[in-house]
């Protein structure tokens, strides 16, 4: 062996024992600022993405996009007529809530975001998103859609922020279950398909929960606030020590395109 | 140097292309990897500094791209991929001599093989963190699907590659030509 190569073992086995001797802190600060140098590239290959995928689902037939504008008009004319329905019902609504006094129900600070890139690994089950620090995001807040529980962040840098996804198995939720008394905690599977389930351990044996029925979240835990759900349960089967049921998401985690970080409440 | 530089760059895009590139669903999920199949190259056409220099840079950006923190420890640890890279690599530079003369049709097999090895290695070290540890079908395809991938691309990374070294007069080339 050269000494040229003796040197670079040298150096090469110093730096890998520097950076497998770095610690939780460590490595989240080294990893920010690796995602703050990935971030161009990172947007700029998204937005090509977005390019190809919308030049792809635009290439259709004249007689489609016909046919599609004759309903949309349709449709158009439909809901204008709805909208104004609904604007004298909001009008009495907005007049009744101020005559009791409604106070106005607690509501989450949510950043919007939009997803550049998903699943990037093959053993979590991640997603990238435009949105970090300078829009005061932090590790641990929870990432959610109108529909529920997405997941939590994980890695943040200034514009970049990777979002550990509920389906993961190292993400772990508190939740509890409409109609019972029922707790226990919600993860992913380690390697999942195309449709990730998920499961709910730590049931009770009797629970007996019913297809359908909706899990939320409990605020147990201190990362996720109460009330966001997280999926539905799709079968229930009694264990030795307890129960566990099988939850299908309530978001499509595999097809989304804009989330909303909960940074606080209002 | 030059054709180091491009290698180099090429990880660098590979790894950003990953980023892109949606898992196959067909093949449970399995992921596309781009750049073993660079750095496996690299581990035939380099001498041995300059390829320590591509492992690190390698598994550096695989570490900071997919390795996760969860609460207050890390799940694998930064470095653990450039110490599989440089496992791998280290055998794959063994056999360097079979590709000096020309023999590439074993180094695209080890390519896949070695793809797969990776990922076995993330997939032990993981389950260990975890404290379980399973094989079940979906997990065989994460791990043999991308060495599968990786197997049948080699020969036009290879050959893309090849091409390369010559554009820029690299002098670490095989003697007679991979085509």
């Amino acid at each position: 062996m050269s000494r040229t190569s003796i040197v670079a073992l040298v150096v090469f086995i110093a730096a890998l024992g520097y950076l497998l001797s770095l610690g939780a802190g460590g490595t989240r600060k080294l990893q920010a600022n690796v995602y703050q140098f990935l971030a161009p590239f990172l947007s700029s290959g998204s937005g090509i993405q977005k390019q190809i995928t919308s030049v792809r689902s635009n290439l259709k037939s004249l007689d489609n996009l016909q046919a599609e504008n004759n309903s949309l008009r349709v449709e158009n004319r439909s809901l204008k007529a709805t909208n104004q329905a609904l604007r004298d019902v909001e009008h009495e609504v907005n007049r009744l809530r101020h005559a009791l006094n409604y106070r106005e129900r607690a509501v989450f600070k949510l950043v919007p975001a939009e997803v550049v890139a998903r699943d990037s690994s093959t053993w979590w089950r991640t997603l990238t998103i435009n949105r970090g620090k300078q829009d005061g995001i932090e590790s641990d807040m929870p990432v959610v859609t109108d529909e529920g529980l997405v997941g939590k962040t994980t890695t943040v840098s200034a514009n970049i922020t990777v979002v550990l996804l509920v389906a993961d198995e190292s993400c772990r939720v508190a939740a509890n279950v409409e109609g019972t008394r029922e707790q226990g905690i919600v993860t992913g599977e380690r390697v999942a398909g195309q449709s990730p389930l998920l499961n709910l351990n730590f049931l009770s044996k009797q629970a007996n929960l019913q297809p359908g029925q909706k899990a939320y979240t409990s605020g147990v835990g201190g990362v996720f606030p109460p009330g966001l759900l997280i999926g539905n349960v799709k079968d229930f089967r009694a264990r030795e020590l307890d129960g566990q049921a099988q939850l299908v998401p309530a978001v499509d985690l595999t097809k989304l395109e804009d989330v909303f970080v909960v940074v606080g409440r209002k | 140097m030059i054709f180091f530089l491009f290698l180099m760059v090429l990880v660098f895009v590979a790894q950003i292309a990953e980023f892109f590139i949606p898992p196959l669903d067909w093949m449970s999920n399995a992921h596309v990897y781009i750049t073993p199949v660079l750095v496996f190259y690299g581990a035939m056409a380099l001498p041995l500094p300059l390829l320590l220099v591509l492992v690190f840079w390698a598994g550096f950006l695989l570490d900071a791209v997919t390795a996760q923190i969860i609460g207050s420890h890390v799940e694998i640890s930064f470095g653990s991929s450039i110490l599989l890279y440089a496992v791998l690599a280290g055998i794959m530079h063994g056999l360097r001599p079979l590709f000096a003369r020309g023999r590439w049709e074993v180094h695209c097999i080890m390519t896949g093989i070695c793809t797969s090895a990776l990922l076995l290695g993330q997939y032990l070290m993981l389950s260990f963190r975890r404290g379980s540890i399973f094989f079940s079908r979906e997990v065989w395809w994460q791990i043999g699907g991308p060495g599968l991938l990786a197997m049948i691309m080699a020969p036009l990374v290879f050959w893309a590659l090849h091409w390369l070294a010559r554009a820029t007069a690299y002098p670490y080339l095989p003697r007679r030509g991979l085509v």
